[in-house]
């Protein structure tokens, strides 16, 4: 009877040491980092996204310049409320200096911030809002400016008058939320002859679900002549729509952040403006901000990085290139 | 039951074998420098394991069910639908105990539901617990109004407080409640007569029935109890949230019956153990918690949960032939 101990001990034993051997590849540059540098995590909503891309950009750009250590780390899933705040308590368990964290929910990610400003672990919000006041510092676009500027930019399009969509993104991600009420708030002031044919649909979290919910409202008002969209993967998925039906191009179309698919659109005239915020000033300013911090100097409590409109005739000045198309070669994993 | 018959070493085997398993995860990052003080830590360890009540109130569940050959891909929709009805019922000025009440029956309803098609309607489970899982998410969402539910903080938000009150309770009530049906959960698998009813049904439906065992309410029966099980899990997934999401845990089906294959469940029946499942529960989320703390990226980690599911598996096969 022991034979079978013995192997199942090698295979458990061989196993692990084949999971340590792999897994330890990825950490081997922090290997030699002194016990002094500073160690801080930015915790994104997703890892896939383009605009995260770019805020790890930033964020890597302020670790080389200010000599920290960033860990760069988000939910498992996309947008899981539950497992990014199992995130930011194995960030708090592992004893970081500071958290740099783009919340899911401003409500949801509440506590586990209080507990990490317990453990004096300080904590900067970055691109969507938290309630109450126990972070730092506030790193975001001021969304409700980009929706402004979206609205003017269809509503002078239109000429003021028109039929048009407002897709929403996902209840509960503020900074959406926050651009649908800047764009909704505008388009019923200022562009009275705009009719909004929708104004309560949900494109869901992903592309397809933003491209069914589209496919789906385009066969009901065949006639819309404008769409605002509020992120990228509900404006990629709105255009993929929209090109389906032969409709791309003909109706007005200003969407929110950007990707080369989007960027292609737009140059195309598929897509009349995209909103482009500055994710990588974002991540930069965040780690820049904790690191403000951690160090004892004093800190805005709100920080806003800004928003332009990009379009066809704008989109090759240096300036809208850069963040239409942003350098991410810096990204290593 | 031949497993009865085993040998000292077989059954010692049987018995920690899952143990293995997750005291090589545990010496795999305490052995690593850079985590090793940190990961070691009580605080630590009292994190991981109230990330882990969720899945493991569910697994308690599915354990049930999947010794009893059936399956239940509904059950992370069913602790979503609890979560909203929880804060639902919060929201619009229900006593704290109501609304968890509440949210623990409607989990134990859509279960009764899942037995009831699956009995009556001789359908597979698989196929059922299928449409059903499609079913409770939308009405989650439907209840909800397609966003989540912001539900003033009470002491149910307590439940999964890290820091509980009254301080001498060491750890969450969330953990308290997992130990405490676990245990349960134990005794009536091994020393109830109902749950060795349970075995039997897995073990072969047939001869289970030509013997004389009431395979239908066995079966309506387990399913009533894990979707009890679910809608608890859904109170503790909305006292960690503050908030009822209906878009939450979705995928965590897996998690769930992973947790028990990891413990020595068989996804063909009549096999699998409470001890087992828990044990996989806590491999999975110290895995979690280990890659989280090195900072490894998410793929590393799923890679890892991927190849411990098989290995756990091909281990279990490996046991039987041999025992």
């Amino acid at each position: 009877m022991k034979s079978p101990v013995f192997k199942i001990l090698v295979i458990g034993l061989g196993a692990a040491l084949a999971f340590a051997a792999c897994a330890k590849k990825p950490s081997e540059p922090s290997g030699s980092e002194t016990a002094k540098t500073l160690r801080i995590a930015v915790i994104p909503k997703g890892t896939t996204h383009e605009f995260w891309k770019s805020i790890h950009a930033g964020a890597i750009r302020a670790e080389g310049e200010l000599g920290v250590k960033v860990i760069w780390k988000g939910p498992q899933k996309e947008d899981d409320r539950a497992q990014q705040i199992t995130v930011v308590e194995d960030f708090i368990s592992s004893g970081v200096d500071g958290i740099v964290l783009a919340p899911l929910d401003d409500r949801a990610l509440m506590r586990p911030v209080q507990d990490a400003v317990r453990e004096k672990i300080p904590v900067v919000i970055i691109d969507s809002a938290l309630q109450g006041s126990d972070y730092a510092s506030y790193v975001a676009t001021d969304n409700y400016k980009g929706g402004v500027l979206a609205a003017r930019r269809l509503g002078e399009l239109l000429k003021g008058r028109g039929r048009i969509f407002l897709i929403r993104y996902q209840e509960g991600s503020a900074s959406t939320v926050q651009r649908e009420a800047g764009f909704y708030d505008t388009v019923t002031k200022e562009f009275p002859g705009i009719v909004l044919l929708v104004k309560d649909q949900y494109a869901g979290a992903t592309t397809e679900t933003a491209y069914q919910l589209a496919e789906n409202l385009i066969s009901r008002f065949p006639d819309v002549e404008g769409v605002f969209t509020p992120n990228e993967s509900s404006t990629f998925g709105t255009l993929r729509a929209l090109q389906e039906s032969r409709l791309a191009g003909k109706v007005v179309f200003v969407g929110f952040d950007s990707s080369p698919k989007l960027v292609q659109g737009l140059r195309d005239g598929d897509i009349h403006g995209l909103v482009i915020q500055n994710p990588a000033k974002m991540g930069y300013l965040g780690v820049k901000t904790i690191v403000a911090i951690l160090r004892g100097e004093p800190v805005e409590k709100v920080i806003d990085t800004g928003v332009v409109l990009a379009t066809k005739d704008n989109m090759d000045s240096p300036e809208i290139k850069a963040l239409l198309s942003p350098d991410l070669t810096m990204i290593k994993d | 039951m031949s497993r009865q018959r085993r040998t000292g070493v077989g059954r010692a085997l049987n018995l920690f074998g899952p143990f293995i398993g997750l005291l090589l995860v545990i010496a795999l990052f305490a052995l690593i420098p850079e985590v090793q003080g940190r990961f070691l830590r009580a605080a630590n360890f009292k994190s991981v394991a109230t990330q882990s009540v969720i899945v493991a109130l569910g697994a308690l569940g599915m354990t049930l069910i999947i010794i009893s050959g059936g399956i239940d891909l509904s059950a992370a929709s069913n602790i979503a639908l609890a979560s909203v009805i929880t804060a639902y019922a919060i929201n619009a000025g229900a006593a704290p105990i109501l609304a968890i009440l509440l949210g623990v029956l409607t989990g134990g309803l859509v279960g009764l539901v899942n037995g009831g098609l699956v009995t009556r309607l001789r359908l597979v489970p698989f196929i059922v617990t299928m449409g059903m899982m499609g079913i409770a998410r939308g009405a989650a969402k439907w209840i909800a109004g397609n966003q989540k539910i912001d539900a003033p903080m009470t002491w149910v938000n307590e439940l999964m407080s890290k820091s509980p009150r009254p301080p001498w309770l060491l750890l969450a009530p969330g953990i308290w409640i997992v130990i405490l049906f676990a245990v349960a959960m134990a005794v009536l698998l091994k020393y109830t007569v109902f749950g060795r009813h349970i075995f039997a049904v897995g073990s072969n439906e047939a001869t289970a029935r030509l013997c004389g065992l009431r395979t239908n309410q066995i079966k309506i029966l387990v399913y009533a109890i894990s979707g009890l099980f679910c809608g608890l899990s859904g109170v503790m997934e909305f006292s960690r949230l503050t908030v009822g999401d209906p878009t939450v845990a979705v995928g965590l089906e897996l998690d769930i019956i992973a947790a028990v294959v990891i413990g020595g469940g068989s996804l063909s029946g009549g096999e699998g153990s409470i001890l087992g499942t828990m044990v996989g529960v806590l491999i999975m989320s110290f895995l979690r918690n280990g890659c989280t703390m090195m900072g490894w990226p998410n793929y590393i980690q799923e890679i890892i949960i991927g190849a411990i599911i098989i290995v756990a598996v091909a281990l279990d096969r490996l046991r039987h032939r041999t025992a």
